[in-house]
């Protein structure tokens, strides 16, 4: 479909919009969705702004600030805080930390990290709380996607100039599994890359990171998400979701198969 | 280290490439968007015990913008709304098309990246601001419009129109020349 006509004809074209931002609470959403499926003129905008949205992500020049402009910046800081003393840092940190240690406040969060501790193994947990909470941040904030796209042809690339790895960004969409977008994440001091799909109403991250060699954690339910590691290639993945435990499992059967 | 310092390296210099991005796109020579920069980092790091965290995107976004203005010689909030498209433009940056084997489809690419980026340059500066802020730097609404220091309204029908005018630009049909690709 074509549109040639006025730039916006409709009433509804902001609301549009706004729902391709993303903007729109789920029931405004919703409304727009209905009404995308009866207005000729904001399905053809809709078409537009996705096609004005690809564009721009896969062919407009993204400027990165050199070195030379990042050590003059490292420069003025030094300047500005007055010490270029690099090894000041250690002893002001461990200072901090054995005053913290000696304060209540201190021994109560000592007593709390090592129960913590002691139920798995620290990096094993650590890792899963990381994941847990880079899944939630990315469903309360509005940074779940940084490209939007069922197109793994737009996203893969999108990656090598987003993150450390490009893992395949596959549509599962007749499994159920559509494909929606991919962004860059930090987890577990990576610079992660993420798949992310729709399952229905839930969101799934697919976290990928370079494998350092460190065992992973069993698949595990925390604060009701299913959390799922694999390693493929020199790639760690893992799933996240509030999906079932069942669904969830699917997907990482497809992706598993999709690597072979 | 100080506490300030420490909070700026891991708050305000992760969103250097946006700051550094912005200021490309708004500047033209003899201004330099290092020199823009540079000023704006340096204004925001003896400021920086005034932002929350959350906030520490848009906020550095809107002292660069203050500081091209400034750089410019203009006022406060006064966006120039036609540029000359006498502006060298660079090409896109390589890592957009990596990925991307078949040296024909390379090619195309770039003259598509070419194309794309000389019709931005020229669209007008509030334009092009929002579409930078929008698209590039995925930024919501609510965010913009602290950057750029207008309602949420305005934010929405500039991005529309600029949305509208891109797409005229380009001539973006569905089945058109920048599409070829696909």
């Amino acid at each position: 479909m074509m549109w040639k006509g006025p730039s916006m004809p409709c009433n509804e074209a902001l609301r549009v919009q706004a729902y391709f931002d993303g903007e729109l609470d789920a029931t405004t959403a919703m409304a727009v969705e209905q009404h995308l499926k009866v207005c000729v003129e904001c399905a053809a905008l809709y078409t537009d702004l996705d096609a004005t949205r690809k564009l721009v992500r896969e062919s407009a020049a993204y400027h990165r600030a050199g070195d030379g402009l990042r050590q003059s910046i490292t420069a003025m800081l030094d300047r500005e805080s007055g010490q270029p003393a690099k090894s000041r840092r250690w002893y002001a940190g461990d200072h901090r930390f054995l005053s913290g240690l000696t304060s209540g406040v201190g021994a109560t969060a000592l007593a709390a990290t090592v129960v913590f501790f002691l139920a798995a193994p620290p990096t094993q947990n650590l890792l899963v709380a990381d994941v847990t909470n880079a899944h939630l941040r990315s469903l309360m904030s509005d940074h779940l996607i940084d490209v939007v796209s069922s197109d793994h042809h737009t996203v893969k690339p999108w990656f090598a100039g987003h993150t450390d790895v490009s893992p395949p960004a596959v549509d599962y969409s007749k499994q159920g599994f559509r494909l929606v977008g991919g962004r860059a994440d930090y987890v577990d001091g990576h610079r992660a890359a993420v798949v992310v799909y729709r399952h229905g109403l839930h969101v799934i991250n697919v976290f990928a990171w370079a494998a350092d060699g460190d065992r992973l954690p069993d698949a595990v339910e925390r604060n009701g998400y299913h959390i799922v590691f694999w390693e493929s290639g020199d790639l760690v993945f893992c799933a996240v979701s509030d999906t079932g435990e069942s669904e969830l499992t699917e997907l990482v059967r497809l992706m598993k198969e999709t690597k072979a | 280290m100080s506490d300030r310092r420490r909070r700026f390296e891991a708050q305000a210099i992760p969103h250097l490439d946006a700051a550094y991005n912005l200021a490309r796109w708004l500047a033209r020579p003899p201004l330099d968007a290092d020199d823009i920069v540079q000023d704006a980092m340096l204004r925001a790091y003896r400021a920086f015990d005034t932002v929350r965290g959350n906030d520490v995107k848009p906020w550095l976004m809107s002292i660069v913008r203050n500081c091209f203005l400034t750089a410019a010689g203009r006022s406060k909030d006064k966006l120039n709304v036609a540029i000359p498209p006498d502006h060298e433009i660079a090409i896109a940056d390589s890592a957009l098309i990596a990925g991307q084997p078949d040296p024909e489809a390379t090619v195309i690419q770039m003259e598509r990246s070419r194309d794309l980026n000389k019709v931005l340059a020229t669209l007008p500066e509030d334009f092009r601001e929002v579409l930078v802020l929008r698209e590039m730097e995925d930024m919501s609404y609510r965010e913009i419009a602290q950057v750029t220091g207008v309602p949420i309204g305005t934010v929405m029908s500039r991005l529309a129109r600029a949305r509208a005018l891109l797409k005229e630009k380009c001539h973006l049909d569905v089945e058109g020349p920048l599409h070829a690709v696909q």
